[in-house]
């Protein structure tokens, strides 16, 4: 085993001294002499005609700079107006609660909301479908007029799945679906010993980032340049959907993607394009940040999904086969997960015999995106019931059902690709280790009038590919730079900074990770799919053993000695076995880039293609307390296992697990975007779209599980993403451990657990 | 136009003076005016804590305070507490224990953190997740930063009254 100096090391944030004083610069924090303020006005229909748009009344308010409609923008190709991202105000129809109708500038927000209510638009609404299911029927009515192309360009950013999915002949709100199959499912179900049936719905929700959506766009009339300062998960692809829909050149736009206060899949591109656009038509800086109203109804929610799941099981535990409909509530726009969805419920066990499809359905509500590990939590809230249900009634015990089923290296996922190496085995033992699931049939069952139990659950996400590049640069001092165009969420400029440091042998404090622009930085994907530190992580190492190899071949000949001979520690270079013959970083900065230098400068270039996915899974027990008079359900302790590949920095491997399965319990719990009957949001507002507080959760105890990756830098896999998805089904399976009933519905809210007792 | 006001505040310790419409909260001053952007805006509405101060003594989601309401106080944001280039125990523990992701919450959290630490040096977790229930984390699940407010405590305990 490698011994590594600072690989696998808890490493504090490299910015952390800069967000803990408040100086950490956010979009909404950017001020720009003679800025106008934008606010939107939104649609009060789901779906309707807009017949006219007057806006005299806005237009006469001192401050109002400008009032702009569709007829304003350039307007999209037609066969791209299938795409949420192409429509940047409302075109003739519009197509959910809360979609923008016009905007307005102003000197000051204030005189900008004032105006927004100034302007009368006539709306002659068309029928509305709100539910997916009757979506599919072939009667219901379009909730758009038809897709003519979807663009996939953000979602491939997510998971690099993309296959056997079908768009729709005639004109129907199913925008793509996709079917696997294996074997034969009514021979399997005919071997069963057990079979389990049911639908399941999980609802939609939102990402829940604390910063609203926030971008300023500065367009130079006479240059023809733009700045954009922006909140993004994803600055070139940003870039790039500006220059598509304004029709600039890359190279006249610079997207600054700021510090971002959460993504979680929910901020790549959304409203940056059409800011732009603004700040072009009025050749001023335009600044427009979301409220939070305007983010629950307007941004990109995950989707509402429905599930029908039938499972086999056999008396020794052997799984026989699946039958599963996946249903994906996708909103006004194409952009929910159904193929992905489809592998993953298929894909964490050997069914021998499956088959399953998946829709990808249109409704009259706000299109979805990504969430951290789009459409999994869904799938596994079904498939991890079924696996502790199948269990249950065969007498077995559920982690071993599980672990006897569960996929490893080679197994074929229901796509037919196979999986590389995984460690969901090892994640299964590491829970059936845990003094959590230990303590099952030990722990007291009841506790003042409440009833304990105790569940489990599992998943995995596959990951996301994009190719990445980075330079790491010796400066003058002989420090170093490392220059990346990945924009960091989760703390992956500390892990770069510590590649950078491993791999050249000087201490982390002399090495600095920079997040250049668009216009400055190397090449990057978006910071999502899990994927940042697995491609640009191994970049970075390959641009630093490039820098490296220039730094030997410089000293080599200083020291008159060969290259291969030589090794980087301590901040110097030296000829391996002989302390004595070496050359510091600082003097070989001076040869490289002083006056008359010998030398040209160190840079190491690292450009890496990525083409295997290092999926990651998790499993994760942990014991509820149910108030079988009022439903109430208190977690009281949780236990959270997850392959990281290698933990490179082990402090944000548990912070990121920590953070997602505080996700996966509001999901479990609380987080459901209601919308009435006429397709409008209910609860657009954090008092009522509950996400999870400190005091409503316990403790999460990590276990970091190390199975290599074949790709990963130092074998490390994609870690963000996994610890979302299980928790729904864990809590769940508690459940049914303390009170005997089976909660088909998240979140598990109160009523539905009265539901479930019959009673109510 | 509303007429302006002229209103007073001392924010960390230095004396401010702005000309205000009386509409405007308490943070759109201090982020717009006074150019302090470490408070956040993440609801506008006093559910997510991303905005809060300590005015007088107690914490406030400023997003909820009219300006005017504060004329004369004493507030302490986020800007103020590390003292002659030495970071508070509250931001040095936030940093070493992992409490800092993304970095949104944070000065409101912090400061919901001073506000329990000030009157209550050694809190149990218990009091610490009541403390922060009403400041809203994503990133953390919030482990991190309990830790974070009780290591601060007990180095505060250690080393004498915070500052």
């Amino acid at each position: 085993m490698t011994t590594f100096q600072i690989i696998g090391k808890p490493i504090t944030r490299v910015e952390g001294t800069h967000k803990v004083t408040g100086e950490s610069v956010y979009a909404a924090d950017i001020q720009l002499p003679g800025m106008l303020h934008c606010k939107l006005l939104r649609s009060p229909q789901a779906h309707a005609r807009i017949v006219r748009i007057d806006a005299s009344k806005a237009l006469a308010l001192p401050g109002v700079e400008r009032v702009v409609t569709a007829d304003d923008l350039p307007k999209p190709d037609a066969k791209r107006m299938g795409n949420r991202g192409s429509i940047l105000l409302a075109i003739e129809e519009t197509v959910f609660y809360g979609e923008p109708i016009a905007a307005v500038l102003a000197r000051d927000l204030s005189t900008a909301e004032e105006a927004v209510d100034l302007i009368e638009v006539e709306y002659e609404p068309l029928p509305a479908v709100l539910d997916p299911i009757e979506a599919m029927r072939g009667d219901a009515p379009l909730a758009r007029k038809p897709v003519q192309e979807i663009d996939r360009s953000e979602a491939r950013g997510h998971t690099s799945v993309e296959m056997q999915e079908q768009g729709s002949g005639q004109p129907s709100n199913i925008a793509s679906q996709a079917k696997f199959s294996r074997g034969d499912v009514e021979q399997g179900f005919a071997e069963a010993d057990t079979i389990i049936e049911r639908t399941w719905r999980s609802a939609m929700m939102h990402q829940g980032y604390i910063e609203p959506h926030a971008t300023v766009a500065d367009y130079n009339a006479a240059s023809g340049e733009l700045t954009v300062w922006t909140a993004t998960q994803g600055q070139f692809f940003v870039r790039d959907q500006i220059s598509l829909t304004l029709k600039i050149p890359e190279t006249k736009i610079r997207v600054i993607g700021l510090e971002l206060g959460g993504g979680f899949g929910g901020k790549i591109s959304l409203m940056q394009p059409l800011v732009c656009a603004l700040s072009r038509l009025v050749g001023k800086p335009v600044k427009y940040i979301f409220t939070r109203h305007d983010d629950l109804v307007g941004a990109t929610p995950s989707p509402q999904c429905v599930v029908e799941l039938k499972t086999g099981m056999q008396q020794d535990g052997s799984l026989t086969a699946i039958k599963a409909k996946v249903v994906y509530d996708s909103g006004a726009f194409p952009g929910a997960p159904a193929v992905v969805g489809g592998i993953l419920i298929g894909g964490y066990y050997n069914f021998p015999n499956l088959e399953i499809e998946a829709y990808e359905v249109l409704t009259n509500k706000v299109s979805v995106g990504a969430i951290r590990a789009p459409g999994a939590h869904n799938v596994t809230f079904a498939i991890e019931s079924h696996m502790d249900m199948m269990a249950r009634a065969l007498g077995l015990d559920p982690l071993e059902a599980r672990a006897k089923n569960a996929v490893g290296k080679g197994d074929e996922m229901p796509s037919k690709m196979t999986y590389p190496s995984i460690g969901l085995k090892e994640c299964l033992a590491a829970v059936g280790e845990s003094e959590l699931w230990q303590s099952r049939g030990k722990a007291a069952k009841e506790s003042n009038g409440r009833k304990r139990g105790i569940g489990m659950a599992a998943g995995g996400w596959l990951g996301g590919l994009q190719p990445a590049s980075a330079y790491v640069e010796l400066n003058g001092d002989g420090t170093i730079t490392v220059v990346v165009g990945a924009n960091d969420i989760t703390g992956t400029n500390t892990s770069f900074a510590q590649i950078a440091s491993e791999e050249l042998g000087v201490p982390l404090d002399r090495i600095n990770v920079v997040t250049g622009d668009t216009k400055t930085a190397p090449f990057a994907g978006m910071s999502a799919g899990s994927k940042t530190l697995f491609t640009v992580g191994r970049a970075v190492k390959q641009a630093a053993e490039d820098a490296r190899q220039q730094l030997f071949s410089i000293a080599a000949e200083r020291l008159e000695a060969n290259p291969d001979d030589m090794e980087s520690t301590g901040g110097e270079i030296r000829v391996k076995g002989s302390p004595d013959k070496s050359i510091p970083f600082k003097r070989l900065a001076g040869i490289t880039t002083g006056f008359g230098a010998l030398y040209p400068p160190v840079i190491g270039r690292g450009a890496i293609s990525a083409r295997n996915q290092a999926p990651g899974f998790t499993a994760q027990a942990c014991e509820v307390e149910v108030d079988t008079d009022t439903g109430d359900v208190t977690v009281l302790r949780w236990f959270s296992a997850q392959d990281a590949g290698l933990a490179i920095n082990p402090l944000s491997v548990a912070g990121q697990i920590q953070g997602g399965t505080t996700q996966g319990i509001g999901i479990a719990l609380w987080e459901e975007m209601l919308y009435d009957d006429t397709g409008r949001l209910l609860n657009p507002g954090f008092l009522d779209y509950r996400m999870p507080t400190a005091a409503d959760v316990p403790p999460i105890e990590t276990k970091i599980v190390e199975v290599p990756s074949d790709d990963g830098p130092y074998g490390a896999r994609g870690v963000g993403e996994p610890s979302i998805i299980p928790a729904a089904a864990a809590v769940a399976n508690a459940i049914e451990d303390a009170i005997g009933v089976r909660v088909t519905e998240a979140p598990i809210t109160p009523e539905r657990i009265l539901r479930a007792l019959g009673k109510i | 136009m509303q007429q302006k006001l002229a209103i007073n505040y001392t924010v960390n310790g230095q004396p401010y003076e702005a000309y205000i419409e009386p509409n405007r909260t308490l943070l759109e001053v201090v982020r717009d005016e006074l150019r302090l952007t470490g408070a956040k805006e993440g609801c506008g509405t006093g559910d997510c804590g991303a905005c809060s101060m300590i005015v007088n003594g107690k914490l406030v989601t400023s997003c909820l305070m009219l300006a005017p309401q504060a004329d004369g106080a004493e507030i302490t944001t986020i800007e103020g507490l590390a003292q002659d280039g030495q970071l508070h125990a509250l931001q040095r523990a936030f940093i070493d224990t992992g409490g800092v992701q993304c970095g949104f919450c944070i000065p409101g959290m912090i400061l919901a953190g001073k506000a329990l630490l000030d009157r209550n040096p050694s809190p149990t977790e218990h009091e610490i997740r009541e403390a922060i229930a009403g400041n809203l984390c994503r990133c953390t699940g919030y482990a991190k930063i309990v830790e974070a407010i009780a290591a601060a405590g007990r180095a505060s305990q250690h080393e004498g009254a915070l500052p």
